[in-house]
């Protein structure tokens, strides 16, 4: 192979081939066995499938929601990792432990325990029902469900980046009279960007796939509060094979395609960082 | 790297005609059980270039991020120029930092992290874009990196990084240049191109300018006055000459160069080390001493004497310009003789060979 550069280490052959392998058996092959199964719609069919009204309001939530939530994450969880990295306070261990929670809990028991808080009688909800606001089973109770999930992935991917941040760097900065604010702005931000990039990423994509918190708090209302991988599930019930996996292709498609425009931005954050690849 | 100086490349400089001295009094600093720095006081004069001498751990960058303001004192006063800055800010005290590590913007071209000092500034006092431009192309033109501009810092080498950091720290015209170990990451043919550079840029801007350093050669070559310091304490402010020609205490002695210790008793004003005899004028009598002589102020000899310390050579190093011989001396510790080239050659010698040693200068420090 032309590309194949002499290294010490040994086994490149023998470490790609396992990677492709392994790639293409977990991920490309059942992909592609749905975007081979949804083939089997003619155009108009496929079209009558994915626009159907009910549907194109399920993609906005689900993308508005989760592109919320992982925002919501992206400052959120920037100040939790700066509060965990910069200051000693007592509970420190516990609070860093709380942080993966969100990941070891099964989803549906965050999703019925995050319904209950929520509810116009809950212990949150009951403060916002004489407002008029009801959270659990509309858009906004998606939105938070979605955040509950996503915490971890910002926190734990600026965590060890903010750890490493040389100290100098803020000196010299403030050396140079920069006050506190231009000092975020302009020399630990940038640095956290391609970390923050990809926490956001991660966040954004495991809350498209979200489906067994949200359900919960959602009610599932058509066109209201009815996420895609919910229409993907009772399309199955109905044994509508093809228009589930028409939808799954779409969604799959719109995911592939800013999970890549996503990781370009980091590629070329980190790139300016000098972090070549 | 070019090493041509042009001081017609220079920016005027507001230091210059303006200046700039810096009283530290009673200085404390401790960090838990460690005292840092134990009541200290020093006077660094304008337009010097001053370098904190020590070993690591005798608090010479405490002090100086002190001065910087990036540490606060537990007690005692900084005065620049008069005025009391103890409490002023970093933001504040218009002091140029250098860290050993550089601490350059990663993200920033060369250019941005030079204009940094300039942009950051509030919107009254920020300069216009054509003044920034000129202002930082006149100082990458001092470092002589202009070339450089657009490039990230990750693309740099050591030595270009660390040029640019001064560039950067220059920028916002500081009234005191502050230098924490600022060729330590160096390989030693960088450190030294540097550390002249360094020399000549203070000749032609006359900054105060305060640099610390392990390194003796280097604080030898490039200060006008060096502080050796140990354990929180100053031991000898001097020039050079000073500090390497009449140290005041075993610490700078030792710490100056290298050394051969012999234990001895001073009798009737002399000190007798296996034979030879040194004078200790001023110790008072039957007093035990140490002796101690540089290993290039010994000179050797075939021939037998009362007066010279007797000794066999066990090893000869040659070390470029000189070559370091280590003689055994009987009821002693190894004796290190450091002879030229040429001395060397002349005497033919070789090792097995009994010599008698006579140490040209010696200093005798009684105990207590």
């Amino acid at each position: 192979m032309a590309f194949k550069q002499h290294s010490v280490l040994p086994g490149f052959n023998l470490a790609l081939g396992y990677t492709l392998l392994y790639l293409s058996i977990i991920v490309l092959l059942p992909l592609s066995a749905l975007v081979f199964k949804s083939s089997h719609l003619d155009l108009a069919g496929f079209w009558h499938a994915v626009a159907e009204p009910r549907v194109v309001a399920s993609y906005k939530l689900t993308f508005v929601a989760s592109a919320l939530a992982a925002s919501i994450n992206l400052v959120a969880g920037l100040l939790i990792a700066w509060v965990l990295v910069r200051y000693p306070f007592p509970g420190k261990r516990f609070i860093d432990a709380l942080v993966d929670l969100p990941f070891a809990l099964p989803t549906a028991v965050a999703g019925i325990a995050l319904a209950t808080i929520y509810a116009p009688n809950g212990w949150i909800g009951q403060y916002f029902e004489p407002f008029g606001i009801k959270i659990a089973f509309t858009p906004i109770g998606v939105v938070i469900a979605l955040t509950f999930i996503t915490l971890p992935f910002v926190v734990r991917t600026v965590q060890p980046v903010l750890q490493e941040l040389e100290k100098e760097l803020e000196e010299a900065a403030a050396s140079l009279g920069a006050t506190r604010l231009q000092v975020f702005q302009r020399v630990i931000l940038p640095t956290l960007l391609p970390a923050l990039l990809t926490g956001f990423a991660l966040a954004f994509a495991r809350a498209i796939g979200e489906y067994g918190s949200v359900i919960f708090i959602a009610g599932n209302m058509p066109y209201v509060s009815e996420i895609t991988p919910l229409m993907i599930i009772s399309k199955l019930e109905q044994y509508d094979y093809l228009g589930a996996t028409a939808i799954a292709v779409v969604m799959l498609g719109v995911s592939f395609l800013l999970l890549f425009v996503i990781n370009g931005l980091q590629w070329w954050s980190a790139k300016r960082l000098g972090r070549r690849r | 790297m070019r090493r041509g100086f042009n001081p017609s490349l220079l920016p005027p400089h507001p230091s210059q005609g303006n200046p700039m001295s810096i009283e530290i009094k009673n200085i404390n600093k401790r960090f838990g059980d460690f005292t840092a720095l134990d009541n200290l006081n020093l006077d660094i004069a304008s337009g010097e270039l001053l370098a904190l001498l020590g070993p690591s751990g005798c608090g010479k960058t405490t002090l100086l991020r002190i001065i910087a303001g990036l540490e606060t004192p537990d007690q005692g006063q900084i005065l620049f120029h008069g005025e009391d800055a103890t409490d002023t800010h970093v933001r504040e005290r218009q002091v140029g930092f250098v860290f050993q590590h550089y601490a350059l913007f990663r993200h920033m071209t060369v250019f941005e992290n030079v204009a940094f000092g300039l942009r950051v500034r509030p919107k009254k006092t920020r300069p216009t874009e054509a003044v920034i431009k000129k202002k930082v192309h006149d100082l990458l033109g001092l470092v002589q990196l202009d070339w450089l501009a657009d490039r990230y810092p990750a693309q740099l080498s050591g030595g270009q990084r660390q040029r640019i950091a001064l560039a950067r720290a220059l920028a916002v015209e500081p009234r005191v240049l502050l230098l924490d170990e600022p060729f330590g990451a160096l390989d030693t043919k960088v450190r030294k191109e540097l550390r002249r550079w360094l020399r000549r840029l203070h000749d032609e801007m006359h900054i105060t300018s305060v640099f610390v350093t392990h390194d003796q050669e280097e604080a030898l070559e490039v200060a006008d006055r060096v502080v050796v310091m140990n354990k929180g304490k100053i031991e000898q402010i001097g020039t050079p000459e000073q500090v390497y020609d009449t140290p005041e205490t075993p610490f700078v002695y030792q710490f100056l160069g290298d050394v051969n210790l012999f234990h001895s008793r001073v009798h009737e004003g002399w000190a007798e080390i296996g034979g030879a005899r040194i004078e200790a004028p001023n110790s008072p009598n039957e007093t035990t001493a140490t002796v101690y002589v540089r290993p290039h102020e010994i000179d050797l000899s075939r021939d037998a004497s009362d007066s010279a310390i007797a000794g066999v050579i066990t090893h000869i190093r040659l070390l470029g310009a000189t070559v370091r011989l280590e003689v055994e001396v009987a009821g002693h510790e190894a004796v290190e003789v450091e002879l030229t080239r040429e001395r060397y050659q002349d005497g033919a010698w070789r090792v097995g060979d009994p010599v008698w040693l006579n140490p040209r200068e010696a200093r005798v420090y009684t105990a207590g």
